[in-house]
């Protein structure tokens, strides 16, 4: 079997960010994406990021994207794509699916950036053809430049709710409503007041009762919320829609950490189910590190720093950095995801994962 | 916490909670201690087959047919759905060897009552579709079965509990109980119980159990790996084994010399469909220890072995793998009943892969012998004190 030093599983934001430092440090280096083009959802993001110039802000998700993949190939690093990881045994023996066979490799170090998955909503009629996660929609008109529908309900008012429903107006569709089941928006401001200049209704305090349709959507009907989040009779709205979008949360892909008998912590406000790390990204199995948003729903951004960090602790461990440079590295990278981690979103982030660092060290959930 | 009981099963997987159903249901008070969750162990990780052919005729052939009787009635007992199906099954031939052995177990078979018979491979065909061309047959029995191993346990709890059986989850054993041979109880690190009579069914940790008291239990944790496919319009017809299974099981001196990783692995053919739709592919049978985790190797000689017998497996996805530990005895053979010089101390382990059909038997067997001190049937064969003497 093919032997290798470092396998990096996912090529988003946080597993390109890990091989570039992993490559800059000498290693030897192979990134494994199921997709077949690299980039994850940064390809989709053709909004600007917030924060300061150091983290790329101003400059558009997919342009952030180009630069990543163009560093790898200056640099190197052997990428393999459509090739979906199902399994890593206790050797670190990766399996992936990879033209048409089963193919294996063994690994020194594995870096896990596997990203997250949106979360779906159960309620009669959404097993229809027509309603779909946000992340889906966003992928269909900004990659493959198709229209999911014509009249859409967006369900969920974080940012990807608020950024979705303006990228599928500026897609052509209409987006009839955006119902939200808190008492308040919940993404940024700036995000909701450009859909509502766009003449999109926010509901706040809504949910979604029943999708409506045959083989297809064809209504959606909501219903108001009281202060204990009971239905309100009699304020049900039925919304002619084509398309419904599911924009309530993403969570971490963790099967593969799970499956090599990482420990776990349970942190609801990071999506869930996370494994427990270090300050060097690494899992309590030794050698295998996480990144992005598998430890955590937060941003490409962020994402791209803890890729970074993985990158780099785990090139000292193989010797290719020595203690200080390490140090002095790790220390920016920690600063910088510090300085990320600020303002009313940042924050509860910040102390979530702080609250995850501290589990860890202690050893109990 | 201290509480008392007439019987107290060690054990929540298919034989410990088919024994307090069983004595439940004739009034026993009965208390099921489970250090985990019901079918945490082997019974939720092992396929489905009740099946019949596959046991060696004399005793076993014979607890076997006794307990498919019993799974007739079974669901309307426990008046739950268990998916048990009367599906019929066959075991694959690939080579004349093979065939000639498989003649003489089928007819020593027949003797003893079973209804199953030799096709070739055309007639094997109707039966099942897709099998390679390099087969010599299979046998058939319409007799085989298959059920829902995690719902038959549930079940069992289930209707345990309503004849008013407690089932103590997440409990484990610190020490057990003995006074002038004669149990007493035994302590949990939820409280003590005071009964006179524990039974040790817990499978491959039996011999644990067995150390708190001294007795030297000879199982051995046999590892089943298994692959699960996504849910596929129905394909298998029954329970599909292949005849190298049996062999290796019975006559295993024709592999011993064999340097090829299926057969350290003790590869055979296990398939079976789920109501679901999902393919179970089996099994491996080796001895890893307590380890519960796929192995690559065996996954992959699993999958080698089941697409060289029916090449259509092929197309279909692969959604999980499991693997469970078969509580393997020297001889084949569980041990079953009362253990010489310890009055009250019962075993009944070591059902290796039949477990699932042989629950409802071992349940009644058990009951039988504790509530009337014998049973339908000559058990002696299956007693514990062969090896504990």
């Amino acid at each position: 079997m093919k032997e290798i030093q470092i396998a990096v599983i996912g090529a988003g934001p946080a597993g390109l960010a890990a091989a570039i430092e992993l490559a800059k440090a000498q290693g030897n280096v192979t990134l494994f994406d199921e997709n077949t083009k690299p980039g994850g959802q940064l390809f989709k993001q053709i909004h600007k990021f917030f924060g300061s110039s150091e983290h790329l802000a101003g400059t558009r998700g997919y342009n952030i994207g180009k630069q990543l993949l163009r560093e790898t190939e200056k640099l190197g690093v052997n990428v393999i794509l459509d090739a979906p990881v199902y399994a890593i045994y206790p050797d670190k023996t990766i399996s992936y699916s990879h033209q048409n066979r089963e193919q294996a490799i063994k690994a020194e170090k594995i870096i896990l950036a596997t990203g997250a998955t949106e979360n779906a909503l159960a309620f009669p009629g959404s097993t229809l053809p027509g309603v779909m996660g946000a992340g889906a929609a966003q992928t269909m008109i900004n990659v493959h430049r198709v229209l999911p529908g014509k009249k859409v309900l967006m369900i969920g008012s974080g940012n990807v709710g608020l950024i979705v429903s303006y990228q599928l107006l500026q897609a052509g569709a209409d987006v009839v409503a955006l119902i939200e089941a808190a008492p308040q928006i919940g993404g940024y401001g700036v995000h909701a007041a450009k859909i509502r200049r766009a003449g999109v209704p926010i509901y706040i305090s809504h949910t979604i009762q029943k999708v409506m349709g045959k083989n297809e959507v064809v209504a959606a009907q909501i219903v108001q919320l009281d202060d204990n989040r009971q239905p309100i009779p009699g304020s049900e709205k039925i919304l002619e829609v084509d398309t419904v979008c599911m924009a309530v949360g993403l969570s971490p892909l963790t099967e593969l950490a799970w499956l090599m008998g990482c420990e776990f912590a349970y942190i609801p406000q990071l999506g869930g189910h996370i494994p427990k790390h270090n300050h060097n990204m690494e899992t309590t199995v030794s050698g295998l590190y996480v990144a992005g948003d598998i430890t955590g729903v937060e941003e490409a951004s962020t994402a791209m720093e803890e890729g970074r960090l993985a990158g780099i602790a785990c090139a000292q461990a193989l010797g290719l950095y020595d203690q200080e440079k390490a140090h002095t590295l790790k220390k920016e990278i920690w600063n910088r995801l510090n300085t990320l981690r600020t303002g009313p979103f940042g924050k509860i982030r910040k102390f979530a994962k702080d609250e995850l660092l501290k589990i860890s060290r202690e050893g109990t959930a | 916490m201290n509480q008392k009981a007439d019987v107290v099963v060690i054990g929540g997987g298919v034989i410990g909670t088919a024994i307090t159903f069983y004595l439940s249901q004739r009034g026993q008070k009965v208390i099921l201690i489970e250090k985990n969750d019901l079918a945490s162990g082997a019974s939720g990780a092992c396929d489905q087959d009740i099946i019949l052919q596959s046991k060696n005729p004399g005793i076993h052939l014979q607890l076997a047919l006794a307990s498919s009787q019993m799974y007739k009635t079974l669901e309307k007992e426990l008046d739950y759905d268990i998916e048990y199906e009367n599906t019929g099954g066959m075991i694959l031939i690939e080579t004349p060897e093979e065939l000639k052995i498989m003649e003489d177990f089928v007819n020593r078979q027949k003797a003893l009552g079973l209804q199953v018979e030799i096709l070739n491979y055309k007639e094997a065909l109707r039966y099942q579709r897709g099998l390679s061309n390099h087969l010599v047959g299979s046998t058939y029995s319409p007799q085989d079965a298959h059920v829902n191993p995690i719902r038959l346990n549930l079940g069992f709890a289930q209707a345990a509990r309503r004849y008013g059986a407690e089932i103590l989850l997440e409990t484990e054993i610190t020490k057990i109980k003995v006074k002038n041979n004669q149990i007493e109880g035994l302590e949990t690190n939820r409280g003590t119980i005071y009964t006179p009579v524990i039974i040790n069914a817990a499978g491959a940790w039996a011999p644990s159990i067995g150390r708190m008291i001294g007795l030297k239990i000879p199982i051995k944790p046999r590892r089943g790996q298994i692959v699960i496919t996504e849910p596929v319009p129905p394909f298998v017809m029954g329970d599909v084994l292949s005849a190298r299974y049996i062999v290796a099981k019975y006559n295993p001196e024709l592999y011993n010399n064999s340097e090829s990783a299926a057969v350290k692995l003790g590869v055979g053919l296990s398939l079976s469909q789920t109501r679901k739709g999902n393919i179970l592919i089996g099994a491996t049978r080796e001895f890893a220890g307590y380890d519960i985790t796929n192995t690559r190797t065996g996954i992959k000689e699993i999958l080698k072995n089941a697409t060289r017998l029916i090449p259509e497996l092929k197309e279909m996805n692969i959604i999980r793998a499991i693997a469970g530990l078969r509580p393997y005895t020297p001889d084949g053979l569980p041990l079953l009943g009362p253990v010489n010089g310890l009055n009250g101390f019962y075993l009944a382990a070591g059902h290796e892969g039949d477990g699932i059909a042989l629950a409802p038997i071992t349940g009644k067997i058990i009951a039988d012998l504790i509530t009337d001190g014998k049973t339908f049937m000559d058990v002696t064969a299956l007693s514990p004190n062969r090896f504990l003497m």
